[in-house]
């Protein structure tokens, strides 16, 4: 059955081949998102795949966890709650005032926006970009774009979807840019991943910018990507160099980018009470009416 | 006969599938920039022991799949992994009698042209900085490939695969 002399395609037409496909591809990769969708959906189960041994891992550390671990757990767990709650009627106040004022100034109220719960995969990704794989896909809505953020801050957007998978971009990773603004002064600027994960960076920032060290940075809602407020990062440093034309400042992400576990995926359109949505315009005509007669 | 050469094909196609796995499997991170290329050697092998039945377009599809599991360009592990297979497969008599010393060595220089093209074609469209961790896989793989080599062949005994 082994051919000893083969026939057929030469080995060098096969390689020209296999060339012009590759070059065809990276060309045309952008054009090749749905393909690449339907394709990534085929070989997601190889993903969960190797999901398995870190999943095993991670069911054996909890089911043989100590009762005396789960104990400690459980009361910080507890005194966590308790701060949050106290935090949270402070909130609750603070809102509502909030709501009050943005109805007499007559500007839109904000909605709270639907989220979902993903967990991280722990699959292999590209070693030259940031990436994390999502346990959900568009089976449940995720799409291309989606901000995502943790339980501290920003972490990045959907840049791929899958029938059961997503691929997260890292606001790290040097092809991510971010509009944000300062907390204390409203001054808006894009923040640019570095590459490393606890570093993103500030660019064309005129000298004469206002920021300091220890400055938070939100998003600015600006990109319409990301939701308004969530916070970003905070500036670690600010350098101005007399040859520079720009000042270099450079923050730190508070999401904790190298222990990320578990995700909040955001719809920034789609409220999630509709009683406030309702309220809402309730409110409005009546504190809007002394404006109008102004 | 016809249920043997079944069987071969098969025994292959499962190496490569682990293979794959093994690429995309999580490592802790202490270790993860010392993966060895486990796809890559597979497919050498395989071009090795059989190289007309596979070769250049097998890698090539097989970099495809992988390009869309790690969430890169597509098209760049392809390239890469066609043109270590055709260095591959214009040598294979050559390789095949090489002490294994030597054909340990190869293997490290191929692994080593594969990060390097990869790297390059990530330069060029992301603009890339380099780091010498890049080049680490060559290191385990070199490690790997006598045993890889071993286990691989004893499969291909096991299901005659011709």
């Amino acid at each position: 059955m082994k051919p000893i002399f083969a026939r057929g395609i030469s080995n060098q037409f096969r390689l020209t081949l296999a060339i012009i496909l590759s070059v065809v591809l990276l060309v045309a990769n952008h054009r090749l998102e749905p393909v690449r969708q339907s394709l990534s959906s085929l070989l997601s189960p190889l993903q969960y795949l190797a999901n398995v041994p870190g999943a095993l891992l991670d069911w054996s550390a909890e089911s043989f966890a100590t009762r005396n671990m789960l104990a400690v757990q459980n009361k910080e767990l507890l005194r966590q709650q308790l701060l949050m709650s106290e935090r949270l009627q402070r909130f609750e106040h603070v809102r509502q005032e909030n709501e009050r004022l943005r109805a007499l100034l007559g500007s839109p109220v904000h909605l709270d926006s639907r989220k979902m719960v993903a967990e991280v995969m722990e699959v292999a990704s590209d070693p030259f970009h940031q990436y994390v794989v999502l346990n959900h896909g568009a089976r449940s809505g995720v799409f291309v774009g989606q901000p995502v953020v943790d339980a501290l801050g920003v972490v990045g957007q959907v840049v791929e979807v899958s029938e059961l998978t997503s691929r997260v971009l890292l606001l790290s990773d040097v092809t991510h840019g971010l509009p944000v603004r300062i907390t204390r002064n409203d001054v808006r600027m894009v923040a640019n991943g570095t590459g490393e994960l606890d570093e993103i960076e500030l660019r064309h920032v005129a000298k004469s910018t206002d920021v300091r060290v220890g400055d938070l940075l939100v998003t600015s809602g600006l990109g319409n990507r990301f939701p308004e407020g969530y916070p970003v990062a905070r500036v670690i440093e600010v350098a101005t160099e007399d040859g520079q034309n720009y000042a270099r400042v450079t923050a730190q992400p508070l999401a904790a980018l190298d222990r990320i576990r578990y995700l909040l995926l955001i719809w920034p359109g789609e409220a999630t009470q509709p009683e406030a949505a309702a309220a809402a315009p309730a409110d409005r005509p009546a504190a809007v009416e002394p404006a109008e007669g102004q | 006969m016809n249920i043997q050469a079944a069987n071969g094909r098969m025994a292959v196609w499962v190496t490569l599938f682990l293979g794959i796995l093994f690429q995309i499997m999580p490592l802790p991170e202490v270790v993860e920039s010392w993966r060895p290329d486990w796809l890559l050697m597979v497919i050498i092998y395989w071009a090795v022991a059989l190289p007309h039945r596979y070769n250049i377009l097998t890698a090539w599809v097989l970099g495809v799949a992988l390009d869309i599991l790690l969430g890169a360009n597509l098209g760049i592990r392809a390239l890469a992994l066609s043109l270590v297979v055709y260095v591959v497969v214009l040598h294979f008599q050559r390789i095949r009698h090489f002490p294994r010393w030597q054909q340990t060595l190869l293997v490290m220089c191929l692994v080593l042209l594969y990060h390097l093209v990869i790297f390059w074609l990530e330069f060029v469209i992301s603009g890339a900085k380099f780091e010498p961790d890049f080049l680490l896989p060559a290191v385990s793989s070199l490690v790997i490939w006598p045993w890889l080599f071993l286990i691989l062949r004893r499969v291909r005994r096991l299901y005659k695969v011709r």
